[in-house]
């Protein structure tokens, strides 16, 4: 076999480096619609509210229960033919709905598993002193569960980073999109996803360290 | 860098239809010499011959990459009006979908080291002979459902089987034209074609089956017989495969 293309490999990486905005772009409002979803998934979960509850676990058991490739499908190619107007959605569109609904079945029971942490006499003594169920969540448990739930939350953020990836099946040329192509035609694969696998790697630590920095300002509050 | 992000904002802000007079054409982006990338510019066979169909019918032609799997799909969703992927006419497909003419005529190739192309000119030549195929194609069954298989001693390769051609180790290898005249243009392993291909098989655009689909087909179909007549046809496959494989094979 051939060595590595090394002069190749540097040609690629402004042509990779291009589409990082898009993935991050996808990623970031994503994860942030997947916050909001899934943390008011967990709360009727925890509070059990009539009705919708059982609603949240079949969600949750359906968008944990499928691969994330099979509901972008689903999503993209398959309801258009019940739903003529889905077929306004692009790519983009359908993918960033496909990843915040499927990471927030997942994100919704790491939340709901870090309230169910927190000790039952910190909710006995708000609700002691008046608190409404709204207030006592907002200002004593979710905080709290927010510190427990950083580094969870944080592995889903990476997961869905990675899960861009398959925005190729729906049209989008991203980060992994262009690698495809660009060695569909000089015939050098390995150069190519060994240049988009790093970069993937490089942006994932990047933000490891920004976790890192994250878990020391919300662990200040507890430490010793 | 700016641009992908206001593009992918403006995509999400907007759901626009296509207009009348643009051909949102899916592509893989992935097949060499038809559609392929080269710092990040969209190019190959599919692109030229799209093109110039365009030029021909006055359209807007609109280029879609995604992964081979989703073609099909966004094709019946409505997303794109037609596939330019080197898509074989079958029975099954045309139930589905309305076809344009074939532009592309491929079919079963016999290769044979350069020199020995008049000794070996056809499957009828290889009596008597070991031909290599590749493990996992069809090409093996397509030799052993010849008349005199018997007489064909048939080798399975794992790989390389066009080296082992040129090295004279098997006295021809089999498999469809259009890749073998890519092997033959890219590779720098004497090779050559041998004698015509046989078992065709048409690739064409397919189209959505109704009323506007058709109409769109019928729009299209002019130009390729437009671009056949004129000579265009044959330039672009020229360009991309150094021979003509837009004309039908002769039986």
């Amino acid at each position: 076999m051939n060595a590595l293309d090394i002069a190749y490999m540097w040609d690629l990486v402004p042509v990779i480096a291009g589409y990082i905005p898009l993935t991050l772009f996808m990623a970031l409002v994503s994860m942030v619609l997947a916050l909001i979803l899934s943390a008011m998934l967990a709360i009727v979960r925890v509070l059990k509210l009539p009705v919708i509850d059982r609603g949240v676990a079949i969600f949750i058991s359906f968008f944990r229960g499928t691969p994330l490739l099979v509901q972008l499908f689903l999503f993209y190619y398959g309801l258009p033919q019940l739903f003529s107007f889905m077929t306004n959605i692009n790519g983009v569109t359908a993918a960033i709905i496909g990843l915040t609904l499927h990471f927030s079945a997942y994100m919704a029971e790491s939340i709901r598993g870090a309230i169910l942490g927190v000790d039952r006499s910190q909710w006995e003594a708000a609700a002691s002193i008046g608190m409404t169920q709204g207030q006592l969540l907002r200002r004593i448990i979710l905080p709290q569960a927010a510190r427990t739930a950083a580094p969870t939350l944080m592995n889903y953020f990476i997961d869905m980073i990675k899960g861009t990836s398959l925005a190729f099946t729906l049209g989008v040329t991203e980060m992994m999109g262009a690698a495809q192509k660009e060695a569909a035609g000089s015939f050098l694969y390995l150069e190519a996803f060994l240049v988009v696998a790093l970069f993937y790697w490089g942006i994932v630590e990047i933000l490891s360290v920004g976790q890192r920095r994250m878990e020391q300002y919300l662990g200040k509050a507890v430490a010793r | 860098m700016r641009k992908t992000i206001l593009t992918a904002i403006l995509a999400l802000s907007t759901a626009v239809p296509a207009a009348a007079e643009t051909i949102r054409v899916g592509m893989s982006g992935g097949y060499f010499p038809f559609t392929f990338t080269k710092a990040d510019e969209l190019q190959g066979f599919e692109v030229d011959f799209l093109n110039a169909i365009g030029e021909e019918t006055g359209d807007d032609i609109e280029f879609v990459t995604m992964s081979f799997s989703g073609l099909i799909g966004a094709l019946e969703s409505g997303r794109i009006d037609t596939v330019a992927n080197q898509i074989t006419i079958t029975p099954e497909r045309e139930a589905k979908f309305a076809f344009s003419q074939p532009y592309v005529y491929d079919g079963v190739q016999v290769v044979v080291k350069a020199g020995n192309e008049t000794e070996i000119t056809g499957p009828e030549s290889l009596k008597g002979r070991s031909v290599a195929v590749n493990l996992g194609s069809n090409f093996e069954e397509v030799l052993r459902h010849l008349p005199y298989a018997d007489e064909i001693d048939i080798r399975t390769y794992e790989s390389n089987i066009a080296q082992d051609t040129a090295l004279g180790r098997v006295d021809a290898f089999v498999m469809d034209r259009v890749s073998s005249a890519q092997v033959i243009k890219e590779s720098p392993l004497p090779l050559a074609l041998a004698g015509a291909p046989f078992d065709g098989i048409e690739n064409a655009l397919p189209f959505r089956n109704d009323e506007e689909g058709k109409a769109m087909r019928d729009r299209v179909n002019e130009a390729i017989s437009t671009l056949k007549e004129n000579g265009k046809l044959t330039e672009i496959s020229e360009k991309w495969l150094d021979i003509d494989v837009t004309k039908p094979l002769a039986d």
